[in-house]
């Protein structure tokens, strides 16, 4: 008994802190896992699996065949780029009774689209012998007979069988070599910018976790503070010429920085250390003579976690940033469209919630007196929170998409689609702040009124500051929630194939207002009936997790930092 | 006057601006709801005046014969029932009026009733007729009881929800015996069964006569893919929080929170795609088992609502296990500690007390689940299909109402058509029923949060 009520006691201390800690590891494994099973999915599709020229037979489909009711299509056959035949050609074989009459059917596969030809069969026998039908189409084999028409494939690729049983011959393979890893330019390695994230990592370990051995090639550097800022300079001056202006070398850039940073901290700190008569043994000393230690960790730590969204940048995986959706080769399609797309209109549901969201929740908890409108305004947010998805999409169709009433008239563009997104994630932005605000203590509210401060003063330079770390995790934790939300977007009209990088504000300007973002590719993909298009869903689906874990993880980071401010 | 309440409130907007900014951004809030509401209802009421135009608004036709029919029967056997058991309960005096032989009958007519119940049973396809006879033998116990009792008839033991229930549940199946067609704008939507919004019709813009909609078929797929949900979702949650409040070590929890949260940031379209891949041909093998025993009348797709309700039932579980946790956390810890230290055990402590005391904190993590899983729209697009059907069988493809939206949408929609339009009278229904699961769930868990 007594037992138990101390396991109570201790789990309602200790519980807390274990959780938050096994929380941001469990993320960062789930990540790790998430990036191996990333990395497993490529090298397959890396090497597609061909099957072609061989040879094997369909079953009937059943008793009788019925006037246009048998359906042969072929989505992806065994042709090259140029729209050649690779293996044999396909060759039915037709016989009727019992097997007295025999056909064959030779179906040769071109590269012209939407090209068919139906097939009829009577008395007389088939009416070709030979038909050409161009990719992804169907054509018909009708027939006026009243036998049964057994047909057997005898020469091309195998089709995988099929759910109905019927001979539907959907599942060929591409037998195209298609390199993911690889662009068609080569491997594009950034080597400078990689080796500043890892830098970057080093400098990280040693801050965090010094120890004599690490320390003792840093006691070099005494007094070569400029150098060291001016060589952490030139090296991101030199990411940045190299790499051009993109994110990730930017990413680079800014790491080297915090790097030098770090580094001339921890000589500062070592110095200030051995000044006062003690040794670098006594490494628990040197953690807190390194100034703003804390706050260059957190930095260093989110600037990894975004670099990890941005490592694919820096090596160049085309799935993610260089391929379009090809719609007639799954294996050598990729989601940059559907990428951009997602951090365009995550952009600009930023920019839209966050700062009225934040504003109604300030309003909410530190300025309204309790009446009825203000009971009527926290009674709608928290029912909002809980409206369905698709219901805010219908909401965005009608006020942002659509023109006319009192319709915007953006067309199903990023902007529109943008906005959806906001108006969505700002109950849960309102909801986490408001949390955030109200753990404030009133002690603090109370002494900043003891000194003179006005409301407005007491908000912005004493409230806000202490529930900020709530406020941004909230706002982080909605933004990674609405980022996987497609069903909005399938109502906001969302296209299905977008070969171009979208334009985000295309809907004002004019241009083209078509775009896609991940979870909508994900969801078109799986809708496709060849197994291939499912495991490019499965690599965009992964893709997605870890976009959502690297924000998590920085919503972690953060959460973890400020309490652990606030509570020193 | 005028021109001082001016300078005023422009003296009181300069003087506290910030006041007023954050005034007007909260007043969003409302903007947005009215947006939602607005559209919803504007769109609705123009697809509720089409199709008024061509057929009416409501009409119903009445067939009295139907009373003779199995659920008109059950449902007047009900209405006795009630009224039996109201008059007992409020106007105890009248039972004197009954002649004791109508109230301890001999054996042999309880007998033949019970006989009655059971041939029901067994023969008739109508359960509700079995029940009801069930329940006329139980109130005819209790009347009889309480005519013993008179003069002192204690009707507190009897409970009024049940009873209040019952008669609305008899009023409602009395109306449908009676009804043999619903017709008109709102009898179609509301109480038919097809739903082929788009029908064989020349032109799929306008409003034609082949067209019907009855929203039931999508409402039947909506309420079997939620339920099936709640099916898995709430002894799986609800365990889930028992034992990490209750059971489980620190170092536990730190395992299974994290997966939990993990569990619920997944985003749905992925679970789609897995209940695509993973789940339908699990679902189909138990089909086809049940095919091959003649269980089921027509083979199973490898799209159904059972397995858009597994999917689901996973969405919602990290939502019940989180606040049944977050409910039972709040129970006060001397509660607990009381029960151990009187020498209960932990089970019983458990069941006896934490269980009880949040109640309504599981409660309303339930009504909140099940809202989610009504507006659950990607993964059961993918998971259930997209062919509107009336069906009990769930292994054969159906719609639900997001996934009907969804997909109707996914084509161009010109602004203004029939077409165009459903979407919203389905969306309305939709949010409807979510609003007032929504209203309904916060109200029970500001209950629990008022009583800690």
């Amino acid at each position: 008994m007594k037992k138990d009520v101390d396991l109570l006691k201790k789990k309602s201390r200790s519980q807390r802190d274990i959780v938050e800690k096994a929380g941001s590891a469990g993320l960062a494994l789930s990540g790790l896992v998430g990036l191996f099973f990333l990395v497993i999915l490529v090298w397959q599709i890396a090497i597609p699996t061909v099957i072609a020229g061989e040879t094997g037979t369909i079953e009937p489909a059943s008793e009788f065949i019925p006037e246009s009711d048998y359906v042969l299509h072929w989505d992806y056959p065994n042709i090259d780029d140029q729209g050649n035949v690779k293996a044999d050609p396909i060759i039915l074989e037709l016989s009727w009774d019992d097997g007295q009459t025999v056909e064959e059917l030779e179906i040769k596969v071109v590269s012209q689209r939407g090209l068919t030809e139906d097939v009829y069969i009577d008395e007389n026998g088939i009416s070709t012998s030979e038909v050409e039908v161009g990719r992804k189409t169907k054509f018909y084999l009708k027939s006026s007979l009243t036998e049964q028409i057994e047909v057997k494939q005898i020469s091309g690729p195998v089709p995988a069988a099929d759910e109905t049983g019927a001979p539907t011959v959907s599942s060929f393979v591409v037998s195209i070599d298609v390199d993911v890893l690889v662009s068609e330019d080569g491997i594009v390695f950034q080597p400078i910018e990689l080796a500043g994230y890892a830098v970057l990592l080093v400098t990280m370990i040693i801050v965090t976790k010094p120890s004599e051995k690490s320390l003792a090639p840093l006691q070099k550097l005494y007094g070569k503070d400029k150098h060291v800022r001016i060589g952490s300079i030139v090296l991101a001056i030199i990411t940045l010429a190299l790499g051009g202006i993109t994110v990730s070398s930017t990413l680079a850039a800014i790491g080297w920085l915090l790097a030098g940073i770090m580094v001339n901290r921890t000589t500062e700190g070592m110095q200030r250390l051995e000044q006062q008569g003690r040794t670098l043994k006594e490494v628990d000393r040197l953690k807190h003579s390194i100034s703003n230690r804390d706050g260059l960790l957190m930095w260093a730590r989110m600037l990894l976690f975004a670099s990890t969204l941005f490592i694919p940048l820096a090596i160049d995986i085309p799935f993610l940033t260089e391929r379009y959706q090809d719609i007639f080769q799954p294996y050598s399609s990729g989601i940059r469209s559907a990428f951009f797309g997602t951090i365009w209109v995550m952009t600009i549901a930023m920019v839209v919630s966050i700062p009225v969201s934040i504003g109604a929740a300030i309003y909410l908890e530190e300025y309204a007196a309790p009446s009825r409108t203000t009971k009527l305004i926290q009674a709608l947010v928290t029912n909002l929170a809980g409206v369905p998805s698709i219901v805010f999409g219908m909401f965005g169709l009608a006020i942002f998409v659509k023109q006319g009433g009192i319709g915007l008239g953006l067309g199903p563009s990023i902007l529109a689609a943008g906005l959806t997104m906001g108006v969505m994630a700002m109950p849960i932005i309102v909801l986490a702040s408001q949390e955030a605000l109200r753990s404030v203590p009133t002690s603090l509210r109370e002494s900043a009124y003891g000194v003179g401060c006005t409301q407005w003063q007491v908000t912005k330079d004493h409230v806000l500051p202490s529930a900020m770390p709530g406020i941004m995790t909230g706002s982080i934790l909605a933004m990674s929630r609405i980022m996987g939300e497609a069903a909005p977007l399938v109502v906001v009209g969302a296209a299905a194939l977008v070969l171009f990088d979208p334009e985000p504000l295309a809907g004002i300007f004019g241009g083209n207002v078509n775009f896609t973002v991940i979870p909508i590719q994900i969801y078109f993909w799986t809708s496709e009936p060849e197994h291939a298009w499912h495991s490019m869903a499965a690599a965009a689906s992964i893709s997605l997790i870890l976009l959502l874990v690297a924000m998590n993880s920085i919503a972690i980071i953060l959460r973890q930092h400020f309490r652990k401010r606030l509570n020193s | 006057m005028a021109e001082n309440f001016l300078l005023n409130g422009f003296e009181k907007f300069s003087k506290d601006r910030a006041r007023w900014i954050l005034f007007i951004t909260s007043l969003s809030v409302i903007l947005i709801t009215l947006g939602i509401i607005q559209t919803l209802l504007f769109e609705a009421i123009s697809f509720f005046k089409q199709v008024a135009s061509a057929r009416g608004w409501f009409t119903l036709d009445l067939e009295f014969a139907g009373l003779t029919s199995q659920t008109g029967l059950s449902a007047v056997i009900f209405l006795l029932a009630f009224t039996a058991e109201y008059v007992s309960n409020y106007k105890p005096e009248k039972l004197s009026s009954i002649p004791e032989k109508a109230l301890f009958p001999p054996k042999l007519v309880k007998n033949i009733l019970f006989i009655l119940a059971g041939i029901s049973f067994l023969f008739l396809n109508s359960g509700l007729l079995y029940i009801s006879l069930i329940v006329i033998l139980v109130m005819w116990g209790r009347i009889s009881n309480n005519s013993l009792k008179q003069g002192s008839a204690d009707s507190e033991d009897i409970d009024n929800t049940v009873l209040y229930s019952l008669g609305i549940l008899s009023l409602i199946s009395l109306f449908f015996a009676i009804t043999t067609n619903y017709g008109g704008a709102f009898g179609e939507f509301f109480f038919q069964t097809q739903w082929t919004p788009t029908g064989a019709c020349a032109d799929r813009r306008a409003l034609c006569e082949n067209m019907s909609f009855g929203v039931n078929s999508l409402l039947l797929t909506t309420l079997q893919v939620a339920f099936g949900a709640l099916f898995i979702a709430v002894p799986l949650g609800v365990g889930c929080a028992i034992y990490l409040s209750e059971y489980a070590s620190p170092r536990l929890v730190a395992v299974v929170k994290p997966t939990l949260e993990i569990l619920a940031g997944i985003p749905s379209v992925v679970y789609g795609f897995f209940a695509f891949i993973y789940i339908g041909p699990i679902v189909v093998s138990i089909g086809e088992f049940a095919f091959g025993n003649g269980w089921i009348d027509q083979p199973p797709n490898i799209l159904n609502p059972i397995n858009g309700a597994l999917v689901v039932g996973i969405m919602i579980l990290p939502l019940v296990a989180s606040m049944s946790e977050d409910a039972l956390r709040a129970v006060p810890n001397e509660l607990r500690e009381g029960s151990l230290a009187l020498g209960a055990t932990r089970i019983e402590t458990t069941l006896r007390v934490m269980i009880q005391a949040s109640l309504s904190g599981i409660l309303a993590s339930i009504i909140l689940a099940l809202s989610r899983a009504v507006g659950e729209t990607m993964a059961v697009t993918l998971a259930v299909g997209t062919v509107a059907v009336y069906t009990s069988n769930m292994f054969l493809p159906a719609q639900t109402m997001t996934a009907y939206i969804a997909q109707r949408v996914g084509g161009d929609l010109p602004f203004g058509e029939i077409g165009y339009l459903t979407i919203f009278a389905v969306g309305l229904y939709l949010f409807v029923i979510t609003l007032a699961l929504n209203l309904l769930g916060n109200k029970v868990l500001s209950s629990y949060r008022e009583a800690y």
